[in-house]
């Protein structure tokens, strides 16, 4: 199956004048896990939304497991198990009867890897949901997209209100889904989960596409950022030495702060040795670099 | 004093439409109580009867001598107003205490300084001047008709609205009692109910009995001891407002003792169940359990207890002597078949608000967010609202044959005449018609647009004044029949005629059905 799992060309969704969603391709491969990401009102949620055939899209082809979401549903979602970023539940029921009825209007289940998420979220599932934490919400929901036997996790923000061991236990969670061949979509906010779950992303920002990939090569694309402190009276040659690598240098004082694309990183090291430099760190980039950069740059 | 302006905003709609339907309702009837009856002979006699009447003495209080037109809407309109006055104090109270408990609102503002002590005063303090509008508001709009009602006076008019507004004063103070003691803002509304339903049938019990302090004790029976347009007694309204005071501070004592969204009553949070069902009907069932209970129980008791009540009506109405509301009511006709119809029209009103309630219940799933997760295990769209009104028409009827049932064994006990069994059931189930045809307007509505389901209550509110208030508003006999009520047919009579309950029936599954279509068309709904 080569086929994508989720595939959006061109999508626009308004409201009245407002463009929530302004033209976005996503494209996930079967099997993978997708991180989404977009800072608040970037359209993540609308997206998703569309995906489930919540809102219809303004334009745009959309396709779910194959199927349009517009006209296909139903179909599309009884694989698709969907947690949103808020959980609210029927109040007066259990947290084991929403289950049970989740469960029943999916007409299939698995029961044992339902009763192992529920002992391994701890979660007390006797307890009406009225007395639930927004955490032990968020549980209920996780618990039954986990155990539905789906194609699709669509994960809106899954894990605000988890703890940090429920979160460890949640990236297992996904981990395994991924093992088993299912696809997962997570919109999240949290660049270091997307960072140890995903391998590929998607970045939006006020509806539109920012950058989309595999986060190997995005990491490429940002720079390592170096600093050190050569020893006094050598700064300005080194800062000669390491612009004419191509390299920006910005001073503080005797220290220097570099960002170094990473195909240059050894010879800047090189460089900075050499003169035998004090205090010398180097840290690779990160999605969080990656993620302010593309959002300082749009919001110019 | 900002705290409280902030509740007025937030409940402005609510705020406004109760308080126009009880100054409307006063101002709208006062006239028809001067030309009720011709002669004053006539009006005599009604007033004597009424006064030896357990039937009204029952519904409406004890009738003071003279009797004069005045008095007689003081007696009965003052009865209903009174009611409804209870009514919006116990939902208004609910929803400016516990309920902002339970949907976080308050805890947002207790998290931005408001001291503990403050969200409570600022409801007690928009109460109280609801009250004051209420009693001013009520007591111009009869004041208004002085020198054109017989022995209407300003001073008894603004004791008739005193009364009004003492009445919605204590039933709210005791609410936000019940408010720091039940679990739950639900609980609440529910206990306050209660409350209304003891105060009424201990006022019942003192009126009927004569035992005076038993009914000037309850909140429902101000009229009998400030006895406006009789004698005004002005100082009768101190005690009220003393209790209203106490019951107050009560509240603000207990608040002080609970922590903060639990009541004083804590419910037992776990339970060792399964639920076993296979589609969204099966869930919306589950989900509507509770109230299928409280309403069947509800309305079989009231119901019964309404048609038994109306022996000494339909003797009055034999012998020609009946007036007013209850003369609108009945008109014409065999008096037993008429008083039940009138009678179960009232439970239809009732079971119609069940109607409205329980289809909103889908707007409600959707705008929290429960619909998404529902339609995200492959549930199809039209499904989550045709399940609702699929539900709502089985529950109204199993409520209604309920009621029609208890109402069939009991009622012929109690009234003599021809086919009482018969008519009490077929009239009770005859109501149903009335609540399909409420619940496609609600469905209708919200498959066109969420945001526009309260309007659901609209040709229910206009159906209920057609068919309890058309006669006494001399309201033309074409526009009555558009009216959703009294249509049943008289399965007793020579020609029992179903067209019209057909229709409703047909008009009840069309709006549905268009309902349901209408939702596939539009985005699902996010509060």
């Amino acid at each position: 199956m080569t086929e994508p799992a989720v595939d959006i060309e061109g999508l626009v969704k308004r409201f009245g004048a407002f463009a929530a969603v302004d033209g976005l391709d996503l494209s996930v491969a079967p099997g993978t896990v997708h991180g989404f990401l977009g800072p608040n009102g970037a359209g993540k949620s609308t997206t998703i939304r569309v995906l489930l055939g919540l809102y219809r899209a303004t334009a745009g082809r959309v396709r779910v497991l194959g199927l349009d979401p517009a006209t296909h549903a139903a179909e599309a979602t009884r694989r698709i198990s969907y947690v949103p970023g808020e959980v609210r539940l029927w109040s007066t029921l259990t947290g084991q009867e929403v289950l049970d009825a989740l469960a029943a209007l999916r007409g299939r289940r698995n029961a044992a890897a339902e009763q192992r998420l529920v002992n391994d979220f701890a979660l007390d599932t006797r307890r009406r949901v009225g007395t639930y934490s927004k955490g032990n919400r968020q549980k209920v929901a996780l618990i039954a997209a986990f155990a539905a036997p789906t194609d699709l996790l669509v994960l809106d923000e899954p894990t605000s209100g988890l703890d940090p061991l429920m979160e460890e236990l949640f990236q297992r969670c996904v981990r395994e889904a991924a093992a088993a061949g299912r696809t997962v979509l997570l919109s999240s906010h949290i660049l270091a989960e997307v960072e140890k779950l995903c391998e590929t992303v998607t970045i939006i920002k006020d509806g539109r596409l920012v950058e989309s990939g595999r986060l190997a090569d995005m990491r490429y694309l940002a720079a390592s950022t170096i600093t050190a402190r050569p020893p006094g009276g050598q700064a300005d040659a080194v800062t000669d030495r390491l612009r004419s690598l191509g390299v920006e240098v910005e001073r503080d004082g005797a220290r220097l702060r570099l960002s170094v694309p990473r195909p240059l990183v050894p010879a800047v090291l090189g460089v900075l040795s050499d003169v035998e430099s004090d205090d010398i760190t180097c840290t690779p980039a990160k999605l969080e670099d990656l993620f302010l950069r593309h959002y300082a740059v749009a919001a110019r | 004093m900002s705290l409280t302006r902030l509740l007025v905003r937030r409940h402005r709609m609510t705020l406004g439409a109760w308080l126009l339907m009880l100054i409307g309702l006063c101002a709208g009837t006062v006239p028809s109580y001067q030309n009720t009856y011709d002669t004053e002979q006539q009006r005599r006699g009604v007033v004597e009867l009424a006064q030896n009447n357990p039937a009204t003495t029952l519904l409406y209080g004890r009738l003071p001598d003279p009797g004069t037109p005045a008095q007689m809407f003081a007696w009965e309109l003052g009865a209903i107003v009174t009611i409804l006055a209870a009514v919006m104090a116990v939902l208004l109270t609910v929803s400016v205490t516990r309920a902002a408990e339970d949907d976080g609102t308050l805890e947002l503002l207790r998290g931005c300084g408001v001291a503990p002590r403050r969200p409570l005063r600022s409801a007690l303090a928009l109460l109280a001047g609801l009250a004051v509008v209420l009693a001013l508001g009520c007591g111009a709009a009869v004041g208004l008709a002085t020198g054109h009602v017989d022995a209407v006076t300003w001073a008894g008019a603004m004791a008739f609205g005193t009364t009004i507004g003492l009445t919605f004063l204590l039933v709210s103070a005791l609410t936000a009692v019940l408010a720091q003691i039940a679990a739950t803002g639900g609980q609440a509304r529910a206990l306050g109910f209660v409350a209304v339903g003891a105060a009424f049938a201990l006022r019942a019990f003192g009126d009927v009995k004569r035992v005076d302090p038993l009914a000037w004790s309850s909140p429902l029976g101000l009229r009998a001891a400030i006895e406006p347009f009789t004698a005004d007694r002005w100082w009768a309204s101190a005690p009220a407002l003393l209790v209203a005071v106490a019951l107050a501070v009560l509240a603000e004592v207990l608040s002080g003792r609970r922590e903060f969204g639990a009541g004083l009553v804590t419910r037992r949070a776990a339970r060792d169940s399964r639920l076993r069902l296979r589609t969204p009907v099966g869930l919306a069932a589950r989900l509507g359990r509770s109230s299928l209970l409280a309403w069947t129980v509800g309305v079989a008791a009231i119901g019964t207890l309404f048609s038994t009540m109306g022996s000494a009506a339909v003797k009055q109405s034999r012998s020609g002597d009946l007036g007013g509301f209850l003369e609108s009511q009945l008109g014409t006709g065999d008096p037993a078949a008429a008083y039940l119809a009138y009678s179960d029209t009232v439970i239809g009103i009732v079971v119609c608000a069940y109607a409205v309630l329980s289809v909103l219940a889908s707007r409600r799933s959707e705008v929290d967010g429960v619909t998404d997760l529902v339609l995200a295990t492959g549930v199809r769209r039209w499904l989550p609202l045709a399940a609702q009104v699929l539900v709502t028409a089985a529950v109204s009827a199993a409520v209604l044959v309920a009621t029609g049932a208890l109402g069939a064994l009991i009622t012929p006990v109690a009234i003599e005449g021809d086919d009482i069994a018969a008519r009490a059931f077929a009239y009770a189930v005859g109501q149903w018609p009335a609540a399909v045809a409420t619940a496609g307007c609600a469905a209708l509505l919200i498959g066109i647009s969420p945001r526009l389901a309260p309007l659901a209550w609209l040709p229910l509110g206009a159906s209920a004044l057609l068919a309890l208030l058309g006669n006494l508003l001399d309201v033309p006999q074409r526009v009555q029949d558009l009216g959703f009520f009294r249509h049943m047919p008289d399965v007793a009579g020579p020609d029992p005629r179903f067209g019209a309950p057909l229709v409703l029936i047909g008009l009840g599954v069309a709006l549905s059905l268009a309902g349901i279509v209408a939702t596939t068309r539009r985005d699902i709904a996010t509060g």
